[in-house]
Parts: structure tokens; C-alpha cells; sequence
């Protein structure tokens, strides 16, 4: 009885956190900016690592994968606001100059890898 | 029950690491090629589990550990690489306006 049950719910916590990636992935392939993907990717992917790992202590069956599915979740927790932020952070710098370049371009030969680099951004 | 559970977490998550080479193939700025690999690396953590619970064995947990720190420290390391090399050309843009400037009032 208490298998069954821990069966169906680590059933649900796998298939809600397989839809919370799969709907970050479409997120990350179908937004327009690099900012809104970050929104995607970060808050989606953090609850799909989350709902995956519950779902996992839900199914395993010792002591020793209880404590290093902990320590996954803990670590997830962690760390990918804290990478999401400075990525965030870069994705921003990278971003900024293009807003600039809408300035008339200088005549100075040594601007052009930036105009490049400008004109490849959306 | 649990099976069809890992099967369905096996399939999202090889769809999601496709999703996500298709992001790092186009993506147009970097930060979106370093995001799609955080992504991809969120998935292989749930194929790590996934393999974990299918045979039982607690290596593999060990495994999604690891991706889970490496993915980490690699995504953070880019950021900064991004975020130093964009303030550089900013900089840079910035002094070579400035020096335009002062050429083009000499005249």
C-alpha cells in the first residue's frame, strides 16, 4: 500500500517537473531577448530541478540516496539564482553598448569590430 | 508506476538537451549560448537522477553532484568573462568617441 503510494506520488512530482523543464526549454527557444530566456530558463528550470528531486526521494528506497538527493536540492537552490544573477548581469553588459550605438557611428577605423559585434544583436 | 515516471523524465529531459542545442547553435549573443548550456546542464542533472533511480545505484547521484557544481562554477566563470569584456569594449568605444570628438572640434 505505502509502495503504491509513494509510487503515484513520485509519478506526479516527475511528470509536473518533466513539464516545468520542458516548458523552460520552449521558453529558452521561442522568447525574443536575451533578458526574457534568462526569465525562462532560471525560475522554471530552478522548480523542475526541484520537483524532479523531490520525486526522486520519493522513489529511492535507502539512506544514502535520501541524503545526496538533499544535498543536490540544497546545492540547486543555491546556486542557480546566484549563476542566473550574474549571467543576468553579463547578458545586460553586453547588451547596453547596442542602446549607445544608435548615435552616429564615428569615422575611426578602430570602432568597426564593435559595429560588428552591435549589428549582430537583435 | 515509478517506471513509467522515469520514462517520461528520460524523453522530457532528451527533448529538453535537444531544445537546448538548437538555443546554443542560434543563439545570437553569448549569454544566450551560456544560458542554453545551463539548461542543458539542469537536464543532464535530471538524467543523472534518472539513471540513479532506474538501476538503483547511488553513483550516479554522486554524477548529478558533480554536473551540479560544475555547471555552477562554469556558468559563473563565463558570466564574468562576458561581463569584463563587454565594460572593456564599452571603455573602449567610450575613449575612442571621446578622441573623435576632439579631432573633428579642431577644425
Amino acid at each position: 500500500m505505502t509502495e503504491t503510494l509513494l509510487g503515484v506520488v513520485a509519478l506526479v512530482f516527475f511528470v509536473l517537473g518533466t513539464m516545468a523543464l520542458l516548458i523552460a526549454a520552449w521558453g529558452v527557444l521561442v522568447l525574443p531577448d536575451a533578458l526574457a530566456r534568462q526569465h525562462a530558463a532560471t525560475k522554471a528550470g530552478t522548480l523542475a530541478a526541484a520537483l524532479i528531486t523531490l520525486g526522486a526521494m520519493a522513489a529511492a528506497v535507502d539512506t544514502g540516496s535520501w541524503v545526496r538527493l538533499t544535498v543536490i536540492l540544497v546545492f540547486l537552490f543555491a546556486t542557480l539564482p546566484v549563476s542566473s544573477h550574474m549571467l543576468a548581469r553579463a547578458a545586460l553588459q553586453e547588451q547596453e553598448p547596442d542602446g549607445s550605438a544608435d548615435e552616429p557611428p564615428l569615422a575611426g577605423g578602430e570602432s568597426s569590430p564593435n559595429a560588428e559585434g552591435v549589428s549582430r544583436a537583435p | 508506476m515509478i517506471a513509467a515516471g522515469l520514462l517520461i523524465l528520460a524523453v522530457g529531459s532528451i527533448v529538453v538537451a535537444v531544445l537546448g542545442v538548437i538555443r546554443i547553435v542560434k543563439g545570437p549573443t553569448s549569454a544566450d549560448r551560456i544560458l542554453a548550456l545551463d539548461l542543458f546542464l539542469t537536464a543532464a542533472v535530471a538524467l543523472a537522477i534518472t539513471a540513479a533511480i532506474g538501476t538503483g545505484r547511488t553513483v550516479f547521484l554522486d554524477v548529478a553532484i558533480g554536473l551540479a557544481l560544475l555547471g555552477f562554477v562554469g556558468t559563473t566563470g563565463w558570466a564574468r568573462l562576458i561581463d569584463r569584456a563587454a565594460q572593456r569594449r564599452h571603455q573602449a568605444e567610450i575613449a575612442a568617441r571621446d578622441d573623435g570628438d576632439a579631432e573633428g572640434g579642431r577644425p
